[in-house]
């Protein structure tokens, strides 16, 4: 038996063979994250004749488990943007507190410009595209509601691959099958945006997050929604679901005979 | 990839800490495992890592001891420079750092609770990935997982110290019950003003009486 | 100068047997030359103001700011070498943001003056440097609320933690001045530059200790003193700057940021007048201390 210190605590190499080192290497590639831990579900959002309205419920999974019930998926940025995160919170604390430099960063120059949600979201997209590029990716799905350079509704995803896209109405995750249809009936294109109320977008926007509690087994009914205008940003962290429709279950009966 | 957690001993037990009216309060129970060889039966997964600033580890003991021997150090130093104690926020940004940058080498799972002066007390939880969640109470590891109904129904808003230690009490005895993983001595520590408390309960007695 | 010619005083570092550092107490100098700058700490906020002085008339009005935000709750202003207070704010930012990045909390107003004197006593002790030229106000606004950590998720029970110690207050504004010794103190009113004994007499007046003067009557006052300050830099021009941070609750919402221009106006405007009216009063401005050439104050 092999008694040297450096064989302590090791399979022996004549029973098991010598120990594979080659993890041990720098060279070959890094790894990093290969899949997010703690995450949340899709966030959806709708523009309006004078803005954008964004909604994510408070769930932080992990795994089919729903460890976290209180997570704020909603971030403002400048008072003027909200970012919206699916995916690793993780990573959403990273990018929160990035954002956070990068307003601390901004008012040094004391020319009282901020950046607008156009100039956050090239920079968030930007910030993905580097990180997958270094293969090590932040792990989100992201919407940003704000207005533009021009102070009109600006709304755009940016993903974990660096993907960008940009739409009157926008869902990930989840929601990108289940919400997306719904939103594009009440917004089929710029111009039926330009045109709806903010009642009418709101109602839109509960409705989808209604739609998906029902259908996504990973989300819940206590959301954030936030509508963004030139005034500033309404934002509210503590709503509930309202008039959920389970009443009909009194009319389904399952499989076999039944007497009642 | 799991290099650096294989092979290591995996702490499958319970951790959980407690925020409560007038105290914080942790507790720990108490198996480290080995597959089914339980390699030591009295664990202390209760880690001081300042005055009223505790850790509960889970996950590979290596890799969670080697973070709170960190913080400890890091807290410390804190202490001296800055001529005043560390509060528990510091000591959770400090975790999360850790457990955050390293999370693909990592296999740990934290509940940081401590007292301080100007927050009283707080309890912070850092699942796997490195995220920071700050809660009313947190728990973790194989056993937690039983529990989150006890601990959902039995939590009350504004206990006081009796209260809390009761419910830790009761959420650790129904882990140890269901979970194959967790058994042993209950640990806790009441973490106030007046500095940390331990309290020991054991199974010959049936958890009822305090031996330490 | 009794330095002169003793050979203690051309090389940092190095005390003269009497046990004085030339080179700080040149430095020095450079401040007691440089344009008046006050902080003034108010119950609900912090002002900063200074007189800046114009080198030409082809440079744009308002530009070259020379109040600094460090983070978004400190400001600082320095008097003396421009350039040594444009590197000092590049240190102080560095210090708040590694102190962000390390600790996830913003860094206190005290702690980050604590940080900038080590940096400033440190060019007191090697030969290869030289003191900073300047005098630096650092102010602030400490939360007294209980912020989370940066980024953190959750909230805890509603009813927030129990067990905090009764009766004791957090944050508040913050006020320091730094020399170029490194030596830093925190005051009730701070004054540096060329104006400053005229400016500390001012500010003695406001009995600032007893924390009662508003941020709003404290910008007016700071204005004022700024003015009456100028008096002992007559013959050159000057553009007055002023930022504040109030609390959370006030008009800046903790932030540091410029006095809005009407406010700011409306400030200048009562300083004029005020200086008009002391003019009527008494022609006697003579036994004004007429200081600028004595070495101590």
């Amino acid at each position: 038996m092999n008694h040297l210190p450096q064989a302590w605590g090791r399979p022996r190499d004549d029973i098991y063979g010598a120990y594979d080192s080659s993890y041990l290497q720098s060279h070959g590639p890094n790894q990093h994250t290969q899949q997010p831990i703690v995450t949340g579900t899709s966030v959806v959002a709708l523009k309006f004749k004078d803005g954008v309205i964004i909604a994510a419920d408070n769930l932080a999974s992990y795994g089919s488990l729903a460890r976290f019930t209180d997570v704020k998926r909603l971030r403002t940025f400048a008072d003027t943007s909200v970012v919206g995160f699916g995916g690793d919170v993780s990573d959403m604390q990273y990018l929160d507190r990035l954002l956070n430099s990068l307003d601390t960063e901004e008012a040094y120059s004391s020319s009282g410009h901020t950046l607008n949600a156009q100039n956050l979201h090239t920079y968030l997209s930007k910030v993905f595209y580097k990180r997958r590029s270094d293969f090590n990716p932040l792990w989100n799905q992201i919407l940003v509601a704000g207005l533009d350079g021009e102070s009109k509704p600006f709304l755009a995803s940016a993903d974990l691959l660096g993907t960008t896209f940009s739409s009157p109405s926008l869902a990930t995750g989840f929601g990108a099958h289940l919400a997306q249809p719904l939103l594009r009936k009440v917004a089929p294109d710029e111009e039926a945006a330009a045109k709806l109320s903010k009642e009418q977008a709101l109602e839109a926007v509960k409705e989808s997050m209604k739609v998906l509690f029902y259908r996504d087994a990973r989300s819940l009914d206590n959301y954030s929604i936030a509508v963004i205008t030139k005034d500033g940003i309404d934002l509210k962290e503590n709503e509930k679901l309202e008039k959920q429709s389970w009443a009909f279950a009194d009319q389904i009966r399952g499989y076999g005979t039944q007497i009642n | 990839m799991e290099f650096g957690t294989s092979g290591s001993l995996n702490e499958g037990a319970l951790a959980d800490g407690i925020h409560v009216d007038m105290d914080r309060l942790k507790k720990g129970e108490v198996k480290t495992t080995t597959g089914a060889y339980i390699a030591n039966r009295v664990t202390d997964k209760l880690t001081q890592v300042h005055d009223t600033i505790w850790c509960c580890r889970s996950g590979s003991a290596a890799d969670t001891q080697a973070v709170a021997d960190i913080v400890h150090y890091q807290l410390g130093m804190y202490a001296t420079a800055n001529n005043r104690p560390p509060t528990t926020q510091t000591a959770a940004a400090m975790f999360q750092e850790l457990c955050y940058e390293n999370k693909d080498r990592l296999s740990a799972g934290l509940i940081i609770a401590g007292w301080d002066e100007r927050h009283g007390g707080q309890v912070y939880s850092i699942p796997l990935g490195g995220s920071l969640h700050k809660q009313s109470y947190a728990i973790g590891g194989s056993g937690s997982t039983y529990i989150y109904g006890y601990c959902d129904s039995n939590w009350k808003e504004g206990m006081d110290e009796e209260a809390a230690v009761n419910f830790v009490k009761g959420a650790l005895r129904e882990a140890i019950k269901w979970d194959g993983s967790s058994g042993g001595v209950i640990r806790m520590v009441v973490l106030t003003k007046k500095g940390a408390n331990r309290h020991l309960y054991l199974p010959d007695t049936d958890y009822a009486v305090r031996h330490q | 100068m009794t330095s002169i010619g003793t050979g203690y005083d051309l090389t940092n570092s190095v005390f003269s047997p009497d046990g004085r550092n030339f080179q700080v107490e040149y430095a020095v100098k450079a401040v007691e030359n440089g344009g008046t700058s006050i902080g003034i700490r108010c119950k609900d906020g912090v002002v900063l103001a200074v007189e800046k002085i114009i080198t030409s008339k082809l440079l744009k009005v308002g530009a070259n700011k020379r109040i600094a935000t460090i983070d978004r709750h400190v400001g600082a202003v320095s008097s003396g070498l421009v350039p040594d207070g444009r590197h000092f704010v590049s240190r102080a930012r560095d210090e708040a943001a590694s102190w962000r990045s390390t600790y996830k909390t913003p860094i206190t107003t005290k702690d980050l003056a604590s940080r900038m004197g080590g940096y400033l006593q440190a060019y007191t002790l090697y030969s290869s440097v030289r003191p900073f030229g300047i005098t630096a106000i650092v102010a602030g606004w400490d939360s007294e609320l209980e912020l989370p950590v940066d980024g953190q998720v959750g909230s805890g029970p509603s009813i927030g933690s129990g067990g905090k110690v009764e009766g004791k207050t957090y944050g508040g504004p913050g006020l320091y001045m730094i020399e170029p010794s490194g030596m830093y103190w925190g005051y009730y009113g701070a004054a540096t530059g060329k104006g400053r004994q005229t400016a500390k007499a001012e500010l003695e007046k406001l009995d600032l200790a007893a924390l009662k003067l508003s941020l709003q009557d404290g910008v007016k006052e700071a204005a004022r003193i700024i003015y009456v300050a100028h008096a002992d830099n007559k013959d050159k021009e000057f553009e007055l700057e002023m930022t504040w941070i109030s609390n959370i609750d006030g008009p800046t919402k903790g932030r540091h940021q410029e006095v809005p221009k009407d406010i700011l106006e409306e400030a200048e405007n009562l300083a004029k007048k005020y200086l008009e009216g002391e003019d009527d009063e008494e022609t006697k401005d003579d036994d004004k201390p007429a200081e600028g050439d004595k070495m101590e104050e």
